[in-house]
């Protein structure tokens, strides 16, 4: 029973991980110069500290609970609180120190709020900021991608009785993995679900589905091998 | 494949070995794996000698982010070297649960080439994903050796890894090395600064004037820097057979190979931008 939980478990994670990337607002290099929509950085910087934050917080409350959903949606909090921060920062710096307007470079009207965006977007750029659908978005994503990461640390805490360290450095080595593979697909920049490249999401889940899976084979052989008990 | 940016090719001090600094794609990859190999199977081996491997496994890794990114990932040149450093860490926890399966001998004279297990394991997986990557039904990359560029790119991971681990917890013994090297938090530094040595270097030259001798200079600097920090790591635990002597041999042998490369680099650097010519500022219209 448990060889299946951990590779689902680390399947689970690596999918859920490269879901989260694609709905992230990742501005990249333009995003800097405030010529495109998202946060002025890369795609796994974001998602890695992210699923940092993420860790922590799940690490903190797995030394005291052994329930799977608990130590789960506390690492989504985690990585929710980091990426609300974030987006939050970088809107305050786009709107006061660059004096731009955050607006979607790819939709003419917000599908969640219904604002108007096109007047707003300066001609020759791909938006500005992080705009409301974007910054929902970026908390589904955020949201989705902690809950990956944690999932797959608890399952190799408890399933593989590997070490909170190396559970939680393993976890972060397979989750980068998956997070940098899904930002391949969208080649460095997205603004969130409403951009056309999210509908490239399915090739994503598949790589990504081959890589973990693959990875939560090995993870169970280390275990399997390494008499770490448990799991014969 | 054009190895260097330009016509101009400095005269280079060979490295040894009769070859000149450095040999094309091939050879580096080729002697580089080698060379990581031989070390990383004699875990009984003094550090300054497994830092020669690591250095030579982070060279051959940033070579191939080089080659890999170069053609431009779309999501800046550190996502390769962190991927790499990924599929290391799964890779470097395979090797060493396979350890102690395909072993001979004891102590000093141990040879452990089980750990190659997990080499392969993410030369597949590598592999896998390049294919997958570049295919044009899935991700579509259309990077050409993207494939061998993240096959070499999970086996020069996962030595490196593998090299570092030994040198902290002086054995590749699974219990050992999870006692010394990683529960203790070693692992994360390891992650981190080998990561830089594979990624820095080309996302710190790349440019119109980029050349390749002058690129993996850094990545051997910055493996000197990882030798240093390992060497205090290694100074302060004391855990090989070969006592704090190991640890401080491998601190200056790190502090030598920093200081020797970085002074190069910067002399080449500056001989090198002495020939580009300033244009002055696009003139006004009076």
């Amino acid at each position: 029973m448990e060889p299946i939980l951990l590779i689902v478990c680390v399947l689970a994670g690596g999918v859920l991980a490269s879901l989260g990337v694609h709905l992230l607002p990742v501005g990249g290099a333009p995003a800097a110069m405030g010529t495109a929509t998202g946060v002025a950085t890369g795609t796994v910087m974001l998602m890695l500290g992210a699923a940092m934050c993420g860790l922590f917080t799940a690490a903190s409350v797995a030394t005291f609970s052994g329930c799977i959903l608990i130590v789960s949606l506390s690492g989504a909090v985690g990585s929710w609180l980091m990426m609300g921060v974030t987006m939050l920062m970088a809107n305050l710096l786009y709107v006061f120190g660059t004096g731009i307007v955050p607006v979607s470079g790819r939709v003419d009207v917000d599908p969640i709020t219904g604002e108007s965006q096109k007047e707003y977007k300066t001609p020759q750029c791909d938006g500005h900021g992080v705009p409301n659908v974007s910054y929902i978005s970026g908390m589904i994503g955020a949201l989705l991608g902690g809950f990956g990461g944690a999932i797959m640390y608890f399952a190799l805490l408890n399933y593989a009785n590997f070490e909170p360290t190396m559970a939680g450095v393993a976890a972060m080595g397979i989750f980068v993995s998956n997070a940098i593979i899904a930002a391949y697909n969208i080649g460095g920049t997205i603004e969130g679900f409403q951009d056309p490249k999210f509908k490239r999401l399915p090739k994503a889940l598949l790589t990504c589905g081959v890589i973990s899976l693959l990875c939560g084979v090995l993870v169970w052989v280390v275990a399997d091998l390494g008499g770490l008990g448990g799991v014969m | 494949m054009t190895v260097g940016g330009g016509p101009v090719e400095e005269e280079k001090k060979p490295e040894g070995e009769g070859f000149t600094f450095p040999p094309d794609v091939a050879q580096l990859g080729l002697i580089s794996a080698v060379i990581a190999i031989v070390i990383v199977i004699f875990p009984g081996l003094p550090a300054i000698i497994k830092a020669v491997g690591v250095i030579f496994a982070l060279l051959w890794g940033a070579d191939s982010v080089r080659k890999t990114s170069k053609y431009g990932l779309g999501t800046g040149v550190p996502s390769i070297g962190v991927l790499a450093m990924g599929y290391g860490i799964v890779g470097a926890l395979v090797g060493i649960a396979f350890g102690k399966y395909v072993s001979i001998g004891t102590g000093l004279l141990q040879v452990q080439p089980g750990v190659l297990v997990g080499v392969i394991a993410m030369a597949i997986v590598g592999l896998i994903s390049g294919v997958l990557s570049n295919s044009e039904k899935v991700i579509g990359m259309k990077i050409p050796g993207l494939e061998r560029g993240m096959m070499e790119l999970g086996m020069a991971g996962t030595l490196a890894m593998l090299l570092q681990l030994s040198i902290v917890a002086g054995s590749l013994n699974f219990d050992v090395v999870i006692d010394k090297a990683i529960s203790n938090g070693f692992i994360a530094v390891m992650f981190v600064l080998s990561m830089m040595a594979m990624f820095h270097p080309y996302n710190a030259c790349l440019g119109p004037d980029e050349r390749r001798p002058r690129t993996l200079m850094v990545s051997v600097e910055i493996s000197g820097l990882l030798c240093v920090i390992l060497g205090i790591a290694l100074a302060a635990t004391s855990t090989s057979a070969w006592g704090v002597a190991n640890g401080v041999l491998l601190m200056i042998f790190g502090a030598f190979v920093w200081g020797y490369f970085f002074v190069k680099f910067v002399r080449t650097a500056m001989r090198e931008a002495y020939s580009v010519v300033g244009t002055g500022l696009i003139k006004t219209i009076e």
